[in-house]
């Protein structure tokens, strides 16, 4: 595997994030925020202690990392059709089954393509559709606030801190490929660490700042908040910018499926290096299977908790006679 | 081609060129005496120049003192008389032809088994003059032609200093080209010219009549939409790609460079970028870059949001596009498709054809098809707007036309089948594929990804020239 740098990885796992933040289901709330930051901030410590270690990961732990992609990637092809009443795609709207499959059949083909570049190639234009995505998204919630209520920053929570720290490290489907990539990375594991879970921090705060001024009076009638958010984005009278947000849904959808196929395929390679064929091909398959058995459900809990996993496995299972990379 | 030496016995000698030739009309043989040796002297008739084969070299030879034998009339000539400054010896029959064919007239004497070439080029060639494909407003307006030598003359001018190398070599089993590779040896590695080279050796083809034909073994053999590498026809343009550290490559016979790396914001720089003022310039720069977005996404865009995405349109225009769609009878995508079609028809047939008959073609299809089409109904006038729209707007970097024209034609019928969503997952694969152009470790989108600020001063801006002065910056460091 080629050498990336900490902004592409940071580019590729915060891209990962911003897809989960845009599926985020249910209400939220300025408790949210902080559970979220406070996911990161529990989620900096265990990665820096990991980096500090160093070393190169054991089978199991190759396996357990090759299991945890493939759920996450189920949960994202998931969360995609879970969303896609909200966010019209004409290939998936009234067809069922058939529609979902043709819908991630379609991301299938682009990540099977991404995949085959390699990883520099993907992560170099992760980084441009980052920059991209956070430009235009910037625009899309820059008009949505023009229409935004401040004062609904203040809505109290119901759920209770614990169930939103809970939420906010779900929302972290990338930590197994930050575990599994990071040792490719020229700067070293603090650096990338760092640079990712600061920018995490900003955008994720940005974004639920901003959905909760815009969405905050409705959010009770309001399935996913992000996206009502930027569909609520109108700075002219009679003109809709939206569009730019289904564009950039599905460009974040693509690179986070693609993210963990390649993650998947590459600990493929590492456990089993007599299957040299259709690794890709392999995990985007089991991924699609994993998605249809999570059908629709967000698995908050088993996702944070297989996120903690993620952390703490990582450290505990690195082979002493590794050199150690952290930076 | 005959690898064996040249036959002392000049008769000998003679019969085997006419045998190797196939007693070609062309291969001009004149025999002679001088200082009591008999000589001949061969050359290909159109390529050497008359009056300098006569001043230089009949006149000269002809005044000879009596020789003892071939080996000291040839080491007069060599000693005592200039001749001409270019005379490499000749001891084999391939040698012999190719010098021939390139316009040099050869001395072969009795008893001697090697010869004496002259460079006395004199054919037909086309003068310097304005590149037709890289307009330029404040620039030079000198082009490169179709002689290398002129070429590599008019970079050497520009150019004075001792680092400039060029290169000479020769490809192509039969056609023999001369290629000229130039670089600036203080400014590229060895490393990435010793690649280069090794590259070249792989070429065995028979003939190299263009570009085209070494490009491929100059680039990456992986699958990519855009070219690693560039071509140029204007020397001032390529010395400053030489001082960037790139390497060029001069094809005799084609009046383009081949330019090794080529960058993706390349395209959108011109020479008047660095003649008008940084603000003007950073202007026209981000006017290239939304013109090329616009060229390649502009009639998707509208094709999958009339089709699929009508609420993104305020009202007036919603109305407006109703109004003009429900009178044509085929669908939008087939609409789009037909209309670009007879676009490219068009532009082919004016690019074919003579120039007179071309302008009249495009004059009668602009005016006349797109007026009648319009008119009876058959295209929508939004569509035709959004179409002359994005077919200017890939006019504006013309460098991309073949990749823009391809996309654009994919774009539509993805956001035909899927809307927005095909378009942005055509979206995210194109973006891949671009990432993944790269040139003997120089990435295609550098400085945009990898990101390295200091590029980004001539790359989203234009910064002054006082800055790029203090900056020297050469493309190795965009090397990964």
């Amino acid at each position: 595997m080629n050498s990336i740098s900490k902004r592409q990885l940071a580019a590729l796992l915060l891209i990962t994030d911003m897809f989960e933040l845009f599926c985020f289901g249910g209400s939220m709330s300025l408790e949210t925020l902080y559970g979220v930051l406070a996911g990161i901030a529990l989620q900096l410590l265990a990665a820096l202690v990991f980096a500090a270690k160093g070393g190169e990961l054991k089978k199991q732990a190759a396996v357990f990392y090759l299991v945890y992609a493939v759920f996450c990637g189920g949960t994202l092809f998931s969360a995609l059709w879970r969303t896609s009443g909200a966010v019209y795609i004409p290939s998936e709207s009234g067809k069922g089954i058939w529609g979902q499959l043709l819908t991630a059949g379609l991301i299938a083909l682009v990540c099977l393509y991404s995949s085959s570049t390699g990883i520099k190639p993907v992560a170099r234009a992760a980084v441009i559709a980052a920059a991209a995505g956070i430009f235009c998204l910037g625009i899309d919630f820059a008009s949505a606030v023009l229409n935004a209520d401040w004062s609904n920053i203040t809505v109290p929570e119901r759920k209770g801190f614990f169930y939103e720290v809970v939420r906010g490290g779900a929302l972290s489907g990338g930590l197994g490929s930050m575990v599994v990539l990071s040792g490719e990375v020229r700067e070293g594991r603090q650096k990338a660490f760092v640079w990712y879970f600061a920018a995490k921090a900003a955008v994720s705060a940005v974004l639920i700042l901003t959905v909760l001024a815009v969405t905050g009076g409705i959010m009770e009638i309001t399935d996913f908040p992000v996206i009502t958010a930027a569909q609520l984005s109108q700075p002219f009278d009679a003109q809709r910018i939206d569009s730019l947000f289904l564009v950039i849904f599905a460009v974040f959808a693509v690179f986070s499926a693609a993210l963990q196929v390649m993650t998947g395929a590459y600990l493929i390679k590492r456990i089993f290096p007599q299957f040299v064929r259709w690794r890709s091909s392999t995990v985007i398959a089991v991924t699609i299977g994993a998605a249809l058995l999570i059908s629709g459900r967000e698995l908050l809990l088993i996702r944070a908790c297989a996120a903690a996993a993620a952390l703490i496995i990582a450290p505990l299972s690195t082979k002493r006679s590794a050199a150690k990379s952290s930076g | 081609m005959e690898k064996g030496g040249l036959l002392p016995s000049l008769d000998d000698s003679i019969k085997e060129i006419r045998r190797i030739s196939g007693g070609s009309s062309d291969l001009l043989i004149n025999r002679f005496v001088t200082g009591g040796i008999h000589c001949a002297l061969l050359c290909c008739e159109g390529m050497v120049s008359t009056s300098v084969i006569t001043e230089l070299i009949f006149e000269p030879i002809t005044d000879i003192p009596q020789q003892k034998d071939s080996h000291g009339l040839f080491h007069y000539i060599n000693e005592q008389l200039l001749l001409s400054t270019d005379r490499p010896a000749v001891r084999d029959y391939d040698t012999l032809f190719r010098l021939i064919n390139s316009g040099f007239a050869v001395l072969i004497a009795e008893g001697i088994s090697f010869g004496l070439a002259f460079g006395v080029q004199g054919y037909s060639s086309r003068g310097v003059q304005e590149p037709s494909g890289e307009g330029n407003v404040m620039g030079a307006h000198e082009g490169f032609t179709e002689t290398i030598r002129t070429n590599m003359s008019q970079i050497r001018r520009r150019l004075k200093s001792p680092e400039l190398v060029m290169e000479l070599f020769a490809k192509g089993k039969k056609s023999h080209t001369d290629l000229c590779l130039c670089y600036m040896k203080d400014r590229v590695p060895k490393s990435l010219m010793e690649r280069i080279r090794r590259s070249l050796d792989d070429v065995e083809l028979e003939a190299i009549l263009t570009t085209g034909h070494l490009r491929p073994f100059v680039e990456n053999g992986s699958f990519e939409l855009f070219d690693s590498t560039g071509t140029t026809e204007r020397p001032d343009v390529l010395c400053s790609k030489l001082i960037e550290g790139r390497a060029a490559l001069l094809v005799d016979g084609v009046p383009y460079a081949i330019v090794i790396p080529r960058l993706f914001c390349e395209s959108f720089q011109t020479l008047d970028d660095y003649a008008y003022k940084p603000y003007y310039a950073v202007f026209i720069r981000w006017l290239k870059y939304a013109a090329f977005l616009a060229a390649v996404l502009l009639p998707s865009f509208y094709v999958a949001i009339v089709m699929y995405h009508p609420e993104l349109l305020n009202s007036t225009l919603f109305m407006l596009l109703v109004e003009a769609e429900k009178k044509a009878p085929l669908s939008i995508v087939t609409e789009s498709l037909f209309v670009l079609l007879m676009y490219e028809i068009i532009r082919e047939a004016g690019v074919r054809l003579p120039k007179p008959v071309g302008g009249a073609v495009s004059i009668i299809s602009g005016l006349i098809i797109g007026d009648a089409a319009v008119n009876s109904g058959l295209v929508s006038t939004p569509l035709l707007t959004m179409t002359a729209l994005s077919v200017l707007g890939g006019l504006v970097v013309p460098e991309l036309n073949p990749q823009v024209t391809v996309l654009r034609f994919v774009f539509i019928i993805a956001g035909g089948v899927f809307g927005l969503f095909g378009i942005s997952l055509l979206a995210c694969a194109v973006l891949v594929n671009i990432c993944a152009t790269e040139d003997y470790g120089f990435p295609y989108t550098a400085p945009l990804s990898p990101f390295k600020r200091k590029g980004m001063g001539d790359t989203a801006l234009r910064i002054g020239i006082r800055e790029m002065q203090s900056r020297s910056f050469t493309v190795e460091e965009y090397h990964e």
